[in-house]
This record gives structure tokens, sequence and C-alpha cells, in this order.
């Protein structure tokens, strides 16, 4: 090749090796992708509108998701000429908290998000990743009067906020049972008296389970699994009906009445060991009563939408009253928060997009999940008829009035939460579950760590 | 001034010899990333790991602390437990069968050529996907395992819904997806042994199980150690498979060393404790790694 026409093996490997270099040091350097993906004002020609894109990260990937997604295509088609868009980005639930405060430490946070269940959220308001609700809810005249009162009381951290509002709840939740109807037809029980005590409990959950020649359960009365979330809320809940709390309410006290809490352990091991109608064996409780594997199972509103569309057959009835002392059972309540933006200009759109979602959220708590938090909403007279039939609905709605137990509102509230499967609650208690520690043991163990986790507030 | 600076990097000289400028300027590509991705973050997670962090704050130096803290903490003990098990079963299965089906693909027997193809189809197949169809065939009540099982009168076993076998059943699924590889080195292996010597051995009135002992094992011993030295590396980082089919239950009893990390640091956020608790089973995938390349080591002679 001569070099009037073309070029040298040498200078080929200059330009080449050069262009790699610059191409490397580009790829290297800093960045203008955000790391939830672009947020941006996006592309405007003159005299267009400028259009504000608000980031939303939700956790929420079941039926609860599509309906959520549905939620937001309303709010956008609603906005398509004024300026704002939503944009929904999924971020699994595990992973949320640690994105979330990678996301705020390197200023990139998204305008908004599901986030964790409310009352874990303390850490947040102590360091500022979420941000204050108060007088931007005043700005855009959000009715807080609308709201129910044990609702806004789950979106407050006092130690850390005092009044300050976290995040605007959206829906209110709770576990109650839900009964394989067919199961009970087979075993001639009265499908107009579900039940309502201990006795009558395990008297239905006798009658319904099966079991192979050898005496072993192969379908559960009650669903349970050796361990992770099912024993762990049951004991969360049962052992709160006897009387133990495992914190006092003014934060101080771990394992308020401990033998209650053995007692309630006791009682969880009875359903494998004694009255057997539970098997430990069980690898996926959703799947597994969706199979008809088992009769009856506690969980929460989030997996109606997903039964239905398989064609089980069943209702939902109130949890009943196991313990002595009350009948209450689970608490969770979904609310969006705003996160700490470095152009805090955007709070602005963001808290009206939220106010739109809450004032817009009759879709999101009658198909979504839950009930809503809004009084103007639940008062509708078709707040019974829409989404799903009342007989599988119903016990969620009405069942608000004994969901009681939720977060401890402390830095450490993970290692409170009985609705999980990998929490340090989980960790003790599992052993118990399948025979390797006592609940005696058990016990001492989570006071120790629940009392050291109220002293650090 | 250019051209001075030109003929002065010309005139570069390392070890007496020119220093090829445009080489390096090649290597750029890759070496810039592998500095800031993987050298860079190394030494990060080092000095994370000797401080409390939870991403919004500065670290803040403990010395020491979250070591100290992970030797005395019940869970670590039973994640490295766990994981040296994994590797105790994983390792040997991986082995033992992938060396098996080499031998018969080698053999050239019929439907070798099929058989080679199926051996190694698991390994293309990711982690996540292996652990979500074993779930199904190791399910106590209705899996297909089970199923089979009780043609024969025996009963369920609750593979991964017992604390007693929980980790066996991780670890079958986990030897299926991972055999292609161990397999694939030893039909590698087998091939460059020279077919003279089995000759030689048949006419010296060596039997089947003499020549393999004398001459295929031992000619085989650096292929061994290389299967058995990834398959510890591999199986001692074992994560995907754990969340997937046991999510580290029932009661920890499958818990690994990098699924309780995962949870420390990335579910709770304590990200100078879980890099103290990764830094323990850097030492231990080193420690096991120098000991077992000895004990298997390559003898040239």
């Amino acid at each position: 090749m001569s070099k009037e026409h073309g070029m040298s093996r040498r200078e080929f490997l200059k330009v080449s090796g050069m262009a790699a270099a610059g191409a490397t040091l580009m790829a290297a350097g800093p960045q203008r992708l955000h790391a939830s993906g672009s947020k941006e004002e996006s592309g405007h020609a003159p005299g267009q509108m400028r259009t504000t894109e608000l980031v939303h990260w939700s956790p929420n990937s079941a039926s609860d998701g599509e309906v959520e997604d549905r939620w937001i295509a309303l709010f956008n088609d609603a906005h398509r000429d004024k300026g704002v868009q939503i944009r929904k980005e999924l971020v699994p639930y595990e992973q949320y908290r640690t994105k979330l405060l990678a996301a705020v430490a390197t200023g990139k946070a998204p305008d908004m998000g599901f986030g964790l269940p409310a009352g874990k959220g303390a850490l947040f308001a102590r360091d500022g990743v979420t941000v204050p609700l108060n007088d931007l809810a005043r700005q855009v005249d959000l009715d807080l009067s609308d709201f129910t009162e044990s609702s806004l009381k789950n979106a407050r951290y006092p130690n850390y906020g005092g009044d300050e509002l976290f995040s605007i709840p959206m829906d209110l939740m709770s576990l109650q049972p839900e009964i394989n109807m067919d199961h009970v037809a087979e075993a001639g029980l009265d499908p107009s008296n579900f039940p309502q005590d201990n006795a009558s409990l395990l008297e239905w959950a006798k009658a319904m389970t099966q079991y192979d020649s050898s005496g072993k359960v192969i379908r559960s009365g009650i669903m349970q699994t050796a361990s992770a979330v099912q024993p762990n809320v049951t004991w969360g809940i049962v052992s709160h009906q006897m009387g133990f709390r495992r914190a006092s309410d003014d934060l101080r006290t771990a394992c308020v009445n401990p033998e209650a809490g053995i007692r309630a352990m006791e009682w969880v091991l009875a359903l494998f060991d004694e009255h057997k109608v539970s098997s430990r064996e069980v690898t996926d409780r959703y799947k597994a009563f969706g199979n008809g594997q088992g009769s009856i199972f506690w969980t929460g509103p989030w997996t109606i939408n997903g039964y239905l569309q398989q064609g089980l057959n069943f209702e939902t009835f109130l949890f009943p009253q196991i313990g002595e002392d009350n009948r209450d059972t689970y608490f969770e309540m979904g609310g969006i928060e705003m996160y700490t933006q470095t152009d805090t200009g955007r709070y602005e759109a963001t808290i009206a997009a939220i106010k739109w979602l809450s004032d817009n959220s009759f879709l999101w708590t009658t198909e979504g999940r839950g009930v809503s938090p809004r009084k103007s909403i639940v008062s509708r007279p078709d707040y019974r008829t829409a989404g799903p039939p009342w007989k599988v609905r119903g016990a969620f709605v009405e069942g608000m009035e004994h969901a009681k137990i939720g977060e401890i509102p402390i830095l450490a509230a993970d290692d409170f939460t009985i609705y999980t499967g990998d929490n340090f609650m989980v960790k003790t208690l599992d052993p118990v579950w399948v025979g390797e520690k006592s609940p005696q043991v058990a016990m001492e163990e989570l006071h120790e760590r629940w009392q050291k986790d109220l002293d650090e507030g | 001034m250019v051209e001075s600076l030109r003929t002065r990097m010309r005139a570069v000289r390392w070890k007496g010899k020119r220093v090829h400028w445009s080489a390096y300027a090649f290597l750029l590509p890759f070496l810039v990333p592998f500095l800031i991705i993987i050298v860079a973050a190394a030494v990060f997670g080092v000095y994370v790991a000797f401080t409390d962090w939870g991403i919004i704050a500065k670290p803040i130096w403990v010395g020491f602390q979250n070591f100290a803290e992970a030797m005395g903490d019940q869970y670590v003990a039973k994640a490295f437990r766990n994981t040296v098990h994994y590797g105790l079963v994983i390792v040997p299965g991986i082995a033992v069968l992938g060396l098996m089906f080499a031998m018969y693909v080698n053999q050239g027997w019929p439907l070798s050529g099929f058989s080679r193809a199926m051996f190694f189809a698991p390994n293309v197949v990711s982690a996540t996907v292996i652990g979500l169809i074993w779930v199904w065939i190791l399910d106590t009540q209705y899996g297909i395992i089970n199923n089979y099982l009780g043609f024969f009168g025996i009963p369920s076993v609750p593979w991964i819904t017992s604390t007693s076998w929980a980790l066996y059943g991780v670890s079958m699924a986990s030897i299926w997806w991972d055999l292609g590889l161990g397999f694939v080195l030893f039909l590698a292996g087998l091939q460059e042994i020279p077919r003279e010597l089995y000759e030689s051995a048949q006419i010296a009135g060596a039997n089947g199980v003499q020549q393999a002992f004398r001459i295929t094992i031992p000619l085989l011993r650096p292929t061994i150690s290389m299967v058995v030295t990834l398959q510890f590396i591999a199986t001692f980082r074992i994560f995907s498979q754990v969340l997937v089919m046991t999510d580290g239950g029932p009661a920890s009893s499958s818990m690994s060393v990098i699924h309780y990390v995962y949870t420390e640091g990335i579910v709770i956020g304590r990200l100078g404790y879980a890099s103290a608790v990764s830094f323990l089973l850097f030492l231990m995938i080193l420690a096991v790694t120098v000991v077992q390349r000895f004990l298997i080591r390559e003898r040239h002679s």
C-alpha cells in the first residue's frame, strides 16, 4: 500500500490505539445517565411544553403491580397536555433500601416510590432520605382530614420528625384467612359459618386435612411452611392475641409478657406435631394453596387477583380469635414517599402527582390491594361492588378494624417485623419450628436483641 | 515540540528494550475497566470491611470490629460450615460424574455425539432458571423425583423443606447445572492421552481397571487438579440456587456465605460487616486452593 493512497501499518496502529484509548476514557468518564435511568426534562421544539418525567420506584410485581400500572397510565393520560408524566420502575423489595440509599447518596434518587411499608422508614426520615410532607401537602390542598387517623399515625416517626408526615397513605392491608370452598364442601362444613375462635378453627382444619396411609399430612388444613414467612407471621399474630407485645407502647421495654409469646410458639408447633393439620413439607405456600394443597391460608389482599385469574374457588373470612386477649391481626400500610432531590424544584410536581394518585386511588384500593385510607373513597356506594367479589375481598375491608399489629417505628424496625422471611426474628424462630431450639431459649434471644434495639432508639 | 515528545517517547527503554506504546494503547480498553471495576472495587471492599457504612453517610473506621463480630456470629459459622459442606458434596459429585460421562463419550459409542451436547446443555442455562426448575422437580409433595421414588415404595424425601436435606437438594441442582464444564475439561484431557499407551498396556496384559489407574488417572492429574480447583472456587461462591430454591432455609440449614453476605449487605444494608465476611470467604478460598493444589499437584517428571 503506497503512502499516498493509504495508511501504513504503523499509522493504522497509532490511529487505532488512540481511538481505543479515547473510547475507553469516554466510557470511564463522568456519566449523565441516571441511576434510575434517565430522568429529565424531555425534548421539545420551540413553543412546545416541557415535559417533566417523574420517576416512581415500586416493588409491586404481583397482580397488584398490574393495577398499579393502570393507575399510573390513567395519571399519564390525564396529564399528557399538562407537562408531567410518571415512569414506574420496578425495584425488588429486598433491594429497595440499598438501591434507594445508593441513589440518594449519588444525588440521583427517584422522585417518589412505594418504598418500604410504613413504619419501617425511620432511618430514611432521620437521614433525610425522605422528604417531610406537611408543608408540601398543604401547598397542593391535600385534604388530610379525609385520611383515617391511624393511617396518618403510621406515616410519622415521632423520634425523627415530630408531627411530620413522611409518606402519603395509599392503602391499608391486613392478613386474613382465605379458604378453599371445594374443601369446605368435601368436608361437609357449613360455608355460612366460618371459624371464629381457636376451637372452631382447629375443628375445621382437622376436617379438611388429608393424610396418606402412614398418617402424614398431604393436604394442610392450615397452610404452613417449615420456616420463613408463614410460621413466623402466624406466631406474630397469635402471640399478640395472647397478650405478648414485642415492645411496650412507650418503646422502652422489649418482650412484654414473654410467657404468652412462648405459649404462641407452642401453639404453632402444635399445628404440625399435635393437631397434625399442617405440613412442614410445603415448598411454596402461594403455589400450594393455588394447587389445592392447603385449605386455610392467611395471607394479604395482594393474592386475590392471582387466585381469581387461576379460577380457584375460595372465599375469605375474618382472622379468628385464637388468643384470649384480642382478635388483632397483622397490619401493613402502603404509602408513597418523596425522596430528596438536588433539584428541589421537582417537589411541587411530585406532590401534585401524589395528590392526584391519592384522590384517584379508588381503582388501586378496589382492584389493586387493600382498603383506602380515604374516608371519602370508602364511603362511596360503589366501593363494595367494584373490584373482586365481596366474598373474597370483604374480609380485607371489614377486618381493618382488627388490623393493629404493625411495625415498631424505631431505627431497627426490621428486627421486629413479623411478615418477613429474612430478619433477626425469623433467624431466631426458624430453629424453633424445626425442633432445633426451645421456645424459652428463642424468647431469651429475642428479648436480648430487641431490648438493645429499643435502647438505641 | 510534538516531534520532540515523539522522539523522547520512542527513546524510552525498559530493561534495554524499546517500549511499544501502541501495544499499551490496545490494552487500555480492557485495562481501564479492569482496574476500575475489579481492582479498585476489591481494594475499596477491603477498606469497607474495616468501617461501619450504610451507604448514605461516610464510612466510619472501626478497625477489626466487624471481623471480631463475624468471629462470634453463629450465623457466620453456620454459613461457613454449610459452604464447606456444599464443597464436599458438589465438587466430588461433579468430578466423578464428569469423568464418567467424559469416558463414555470418549469411547465413541453410539449416541456419544448427542450425549456430548446433552451433558453440556445445562451449563448454558442460568442458575436462576435451574433453581426454579429444580424447586418443582424436588417438591416433596408433587415433585417428579419423589413420584418416581414412590414407585419403588420409597417414602417422599423432603429435599428442600427439611433441615437435614435442604443442602443436598440444592447440591443436586448445582451438580446437574455445573457438570458440563468438568465434563468438557475431562473429555479434552482424555483426548490428549495417546492411544498407543493403551495398546501397549493391552499387549502387556493390563486389564481395564489397571489401565484406568495406571494410565488414565495419572495422565489426567493436571485436568483433575484444574477441575477440582475451579469447582471449589465456584462452589464456595454458591448463591443463586440457594436464593431461588430455599432462600437459605429452613432454619439457615442451606445458607451459604454469599447468601449471608447478600442478606447483610444488600437487604439489611450493613456493607462494612458484609465486606468483612466476604474477606473471610476470600481467605478461605485462598487457603483451600493452595492446599488442594499442593495435594493434587502436577508432576512434570
